[in-house]
């Protein structure tokens, strides 16, 4: 128990590292401050990983809450005012503590590895400044009690992705990358937004359990759960990349690749389907929502992965594939499937960090992300091309490596509530499978395409390959290790208030294996197109399917409206400023002056009105009063004004003017 | 005498002393002037330790008569509206003149006024008496012409007379205002918190013609579309520190006038006008924010996202709650902050380079990063990022909006986007991508810069983490406010 008693300190603490890397030393290419970075991560890995093993054996308790008071604003309630007292805290249970590991895991590697990566770029103090700093606000949003401070620190992880996509500013892609990034996820955080203000009009709080308990005792009209569950949705789609909000992800790989295994990977983009598990009563309440989370994982899982497999940027490729797995998590809280994303997310976030930091080491090695100038790299970077393989095994879903649990645990759960959904998620792991050795084949195997590249190719240094040693085995071994005896399933799960979960169907046996043909039927073909030296059969392929190609190679137009509603918001902006300084400032330029004129001629009306009036009334007011009064009025008071400021204001001017 | 008096008048002794000193000894006018303000300001900033924050009554209330035949009285006294405002002002009067220190022509002059339009601002909050309260409100007009038609821009002229007319135009009308409340009052006063109980006896059409009287005057000072086109203007060619005291304490009079005023003695009048209150408020943010998205010129974008600001303000008023009311006041206190701050920022880039072109730029990033970071910041924060300030404001005014206007706060937030997307594109063009060669030798912020700007941004760090000391001062006053409607 004492272990949670400070729990809050594992956000504090990379914040804290943070501002002292930022503020304590000047910036050097060799500075020693990263240090404190990854001892600040280090201790948070160790306090969650004892977090982790004590609530496996059940020494601690979970869910742990607890609260401090933070400051308060009057609301009102149903008509009755209160003082809010807004608490800031924490709300440990099974889902954060996993995330917790997941989190402090992969910030720890990643900060080690980047130790090599970053070696000697000017800004290096800096970036781990960043680094640190975007893992406590990403810790913050996943012990915080409060929703609106997971919302604070949602909108802190989205800065922290602004920075470090624009990390290297000097260019123009990341700054652009970085903007987009940070509008896209912006225009998903409106609807969370109001799904904030619905909540607290509502609830009157902002506290993760006191909506838990006014939803559970039917307060929550369903109109206002979806409503709400829609809002968050929005805000998960931003952020998590979900359809069709998802553009920012491929482009974000302008940032340092260490960044995108740790953000655009592994944490940051999981921080959407965190936030609706986060809110899962609310979806529990509300059907339609349910059914819009599902269906926006599954086309999101499709259509990502439909891009995927045109892609030559070996980053985008795994931005892709991040999208699309990202869409089978949220497709299965969809479908009551709560363990099974939660399960996902985990696995996941091992293995696509591998694979990222993967590609960071063959982009180290050859500097460039076309996957066209790479090939037959493993005889250069056995070990990198052997993660690699892990890897992309993992995620692939080949039997008894991590992938292969929780995919399956997916699969089987969307069946069960839906087999449309299902076939789509399937197809989509077969795609996965296609993409994804199409990605080993072309850098690690065949020819090498240019040999200059080829010929500096190195493996990495040992910060890197042991992060990518500790990934790998992780991809291997976590799924078995967390799906023996149920474990995660025992910490992970949520309880459905009774009737409301849907009825099933039965997922017929042997289904795994069939997807699992399917799957292998695509490594093959795979094999077919890119395993060998020559494409001839690919480029044949790329020729006759041309017009699907092209959609693909377009991301579907979506970026292209993407880039039309912004065109259309520059418009409407230029209209705006049109109206404003041609129409609205005419008017009141000319009509003012037509105004000031009338006004002073007003004056004298009331000065006529109240003489008058003031002569009906005299009888009952005192004389000093009323004779002080018509004093003041009969000379108007308008005239009166200006001649009384222009008197004074020639007479300072005079006197500035004199000395 | 009474401490308010003393804050108030101190910068007045402080111009008459300025008014007194040879011309030639610049220096000394500057140590009066910083002196004098700094003085108002540590004993505003002192009024914060004996502030009572349990009460919604008036503090430190002085009351004498003025002019006894028509009962006009000096009365002054603060509450949880008005004393975070005069906080506000001392803190941000002082801060701009530190940074007017580099004000090269006629320094005598600009001090004096300046020092006499802290008079004015610090009168306005703190007056009790209609009458009293409009002598302060016109008085800070004299001072702003001036300030804005001797050390503006090119077309100064222009902009100080616009300026001057919009706003004597808005409060002549207010007068009218003060004069039917006073002779409709019995027996006569021009004694606010007497009118504010005096409401009850007052039909309906009386409190609506009354209530667009003052509106006009407080509208055209908020700024409400669609009277809002002398500020941008206004902006562009006043001075920096000028351009401070107008977005940060200027424009607050007129939300405190519509709050103070408006609201409490005309409550039937404020009701009828709430439904277009609430459309004003909804256009001056996402007008306000689409207006500033068109601006190629940084100062004119960040006096438009001014426009986008008070917005939010009038929202938070418009929703009748006492979340809402928090939240104007908070948001009049942290657009203060940072608005201030990004105007500083601006004359910064402007005293170097001589141009406010966003698209003049490019790259500074690598150039000048202290002066990118502190930009960004005082960006992020006006955007409304959580943990710097500008995010509570917001966030209080669209929680007490939203219970009766839900289709239009909903609408709303479209403004968080745009106000992003703007502040966004103008950090990547001035200060990410290829540095432009033309400015490889410009500049970091210098001493006299960070020292007016590191005091803002510390708040709006330390209001942004932790906004309880703000919202104590108000808590209790705006819970008695909204206590009015029921």
């Amino acid at each position: 128990m004492r272990m949670l008693e400070h729990v809050y300190l594992i956000p504090l603490i990379p914040l804290v590292a943070s501002f002292i890397i930022l503020l304590a030393a000047p910036e050097d290419p060799h500075s020693p401050m990263p240090l404190v970075g990854i001892a600040a991560i280090g201790w948070c890995l160790i306090q969650s990983v004892a977090i982790f093993y004590g609530a496996v054996i059940g020494s601690i308790h979970i869910p742990y809450q607890m609260d401090w008071s933070w400051f308060s604003f009057g609301a009102t309630i149903g008509g009755k005012p209160f003082l809010y007292d807004m608490p800031i805290g924490v709300l440990i249970d099974g889902a954060a503590v996993v995330m917790l590991v997941v989190v402090c895991l992969v910030s720890f590697l990643v900060q080690v590895y980047s130790l090599g990566y970053m070696h000697g770029d000017p800004h290096f103090k800096r970036y781990y400044a960043y680094l640190s700093f975007f893992t406590a606000a990403m810790l913050g949003l996943v012990v915080s009690s409060n929703l609106l401070v997971t919302f604070c620190c949602w909108e802190l992880v989205g800065f922290s992705s602004y920075i470090l996509i624009g990390f290297w500013f000097e260019r123009a892609e990341p700054a652009y990358a970085a903007k987009k990034a940070f509008i896209t996820t912006k225009l998903g955080d409106l609807g969370l937004y109001v799904a904030l203000l619905l909540i607290f009009s509502l609830v009157g709080s902002f506290q993760i359990p006191q909506i838990a308990q006014f939803v559970a005792q039917g307060y929550m009209p369903a109109g206002a759960a979806t409503a709400i569950g829609l809002g968050l949705l929005c805000g998960a789609a931003g952020k998590s990349a979900q359809f069709p909000l998802f553009i920012w992800l491929p482009d974000a790989m302008e940032g340092p690749t260490p960044v995108s295994a740790l953000i655009h990977a592994a944490t940051m983009v999981a921080a959407g389907i965190y936030l609706v598990a986060k809110c899962y009563f609310i979806y529990a309440a509300s059907p339609i929502a349910m059914f819009a989370v599902a269906w926006a994982g599954a086309l999101t899982a499709l259509l990502a992965a439909t891009m995927a497999v045109v892609c030559y940027d070996i980053k985008r490729v795994l931005a892709f594939s991040t999208v699309s797995q990202l869409g089978f998590m949220m497709c299965a809280l969809g479908c009551w499937g709560y363990t099974a994303g939660l399960f996902h997310l985990t696995t996941h976030a091992a293995f696509k960090a591998l694979l990222f930091l993967c590609a960071g080491s063959v982009i180290h090695a050859v500097h460039t992300n076309d996957m066209r100038q790479m090939g037959n790299l493993s005889k250069k970077m056995p070990f990198t091309a052997l993660a690699t393989f892990v890897g992309t095994c993992a995620i692939t879903g080949i039997p008894f490596l991590s992938g292969w649990y929780s995919k399956d645990m997916i699969l089987e759960q969307v069946y069960e509530y839906d087999p449309h959904l299902f076939f789509i998620l399937a197809l989509s792991a077969v795609l996965t499978a296609f993409y994804m050795f199409r990605l080993v084949f072309l850098t690690f195997t065949g020819t090498e395409r240019d040999l200059e590249r080829y010929r500096h190719a190195h493996e990495s240094p040992w910060t890197m390959t042991v992060p990518l040693g500790i990934l790998a085995a992780l991809s291997i071994f976590s799924g078995a290790y967390l799906s023996h005896n149920h474990l995660f399933e025992r910490l992970v799960h949520f309880d459905p208030p009774a009737g409301l979960m849907p009825r099933m169907n039965v997922a017929p046996p042997g289904l795994g294996g069939i997807v699992f043909a399917a799957v292998a039927c695509a490594i093959l073909f795979s094999y077919r197109l890119y395993g060998r030296h020559d494409f001839r059969l690919a480029e044949d392929l790329k020729r006759r399917l041309a017009p699907v190609f092209n959609l693909l190679e377009r991301r579907y137009y979506l970026d292209d409206s993407f880039l039309a509603l912004v065109d259309l918001g520059d418009r409407t902006a230029k209209m705006a400023f049109w109206i404003d300084s041609e129409v609205i400032d005419r008017i009141f330029v000319d009509g003012w002056d037509l105004l000031a004129q009338l006004a002073a001629q007003l004056g004298q009306l009331f000065d006529a009105l109240f003489i008058d009036r003031m002569v009906d009334e005299t009888g009952g007011l005192s004389v000093s009063v009323g004779g002080a009064l018509r004093w003041l009025i009969r000379r108007g008071m308008i005239q009166e004004y200006l001649l009384w400021t222009a008197a004074v204001l020639s007479t300072l001017a005079f006197l500035i003017a004199w000395r | 005498m009474n401490i308010l008096s003393i804050i108030t008048f101190l910068p007045l002794v402080g111009a008459l002393v300025i008014l007194a000193l040879p011309k030639e000894k610049e220096r000394s006018v500057q140590i009066v002037a910083l002196l004098c303000s700094g003085l108002s300001l540590i004993l505003s900033g002192a009024l914060f330790f004996f502030f009572n924050r349990q009460t919604a009554d008036m503090q430190f209330v002085e009351r004498m008569p003025w002019i006894p035949s028509i009962n006009v009285q000096y009365f002054l006294g603060v509450d949880g509206l008005s004393y975070p405002l005069i906080l506000l002002t001392t803190l941000m009067t002082f801060v701009s003149l530190i940074a007017s220190l580099n004000i090269k022509n006629r320094i005598k002059e600009y001090f004096f006024w300046f020092l006499i339009l802290e008079v004015g601002m610090l009168g306005v909050f703190a007056s009790l008496d209609l009458v009293l309260f409009y002598v302060f409100w016109e008085i800070t007009l004299v001072p702003m012409y001036f300030l804005i038609g001797i050390w503006g821009g090119p077309k100064k002229e222009y902009a100080a007379i616009k300026f001057f007319l919009y706003t004597l135009t808005g409060s002549v009308f207010m007068l009218l205002g003060i004069l039917a409340v006073y002779f409709k009052s019995s027996p006569h006063t021009f004694d606010l918190l007497i009118l504010l109980q005096s409401h009850p006896t007052w039909e309906r059409s009386f409190q609506i013609l009354i209530f667009l009287a003052f509106y006009l005057g407080f509208a055209v000072k908020v700024p409400a579309f669609p009277f809002h086109t002398w500020l941008p203007l206004a902006h562009v060619e006043a001075p920096t520190a000028v351009s401070v005291v107008l977005a940060a304490v200027l424009l607050k009079m007129g939300v405190y006038g519509i709050m103070r005023v408006s609201y409490g003695m005309l409550p039937l009048g404020f009701q009828w006008f709430l439904p277009y209150l609430v459309i004003i408020a909804v256009i001056n943010i996402i007008y306000g924010a689409l207006c500033a998205m068109a601006q190629t010129d940084m100062k004119k974008m960040v006096a438009y996202s001014s426009i986008n600001h008070m917005g939010y303000c009038l929202l938070g008023i418009a929703g009748l709650t006492v979340t809402g009311f928090s939240g104007a006041v908070l948001e009049m206190v942290n657009h203060g902050l940072i608005t201030g701050a990004l105007f500083l920022l601006v004359g910064v880039i402007y005293d170097r380079t001589h141009t406010r072109d966003i698209g003049a730029f490019g790259g500074l990033a690598a150039k000048v990063p202290v002066y990118a970071g502190l930009m960004s910041l005082a960006c992020f924060a006006s955007l409304g990022l959580p943990g710097l300030a500008g995010f509570w404001g917001e966030l209080l005014c669209f929680i007490g909006a939203f219970p009766r206007w839900k289709l239009y706060t909903g609408v709303s937030v479209i403004g968080l986007l745009v106000t992003t997307a703007f502040f966004l594109r103008m950090l990547e063009k001035v200060f990410l991508g290829p540095l432009n060669e033309k400015w490889k030798d410009l500049a970091d912020v210098d001493a006299r810069e960070l020292c007016a700007l590191l005091p803002l941004v510390a708040l709006t760090i330390y209001l942004g983490i932790y906004p309880k000391p703000a919202l104590d001062l108000i808590n209790a006053t705006v819970g008695h406010m909204a206590g009015l409607f029921k």
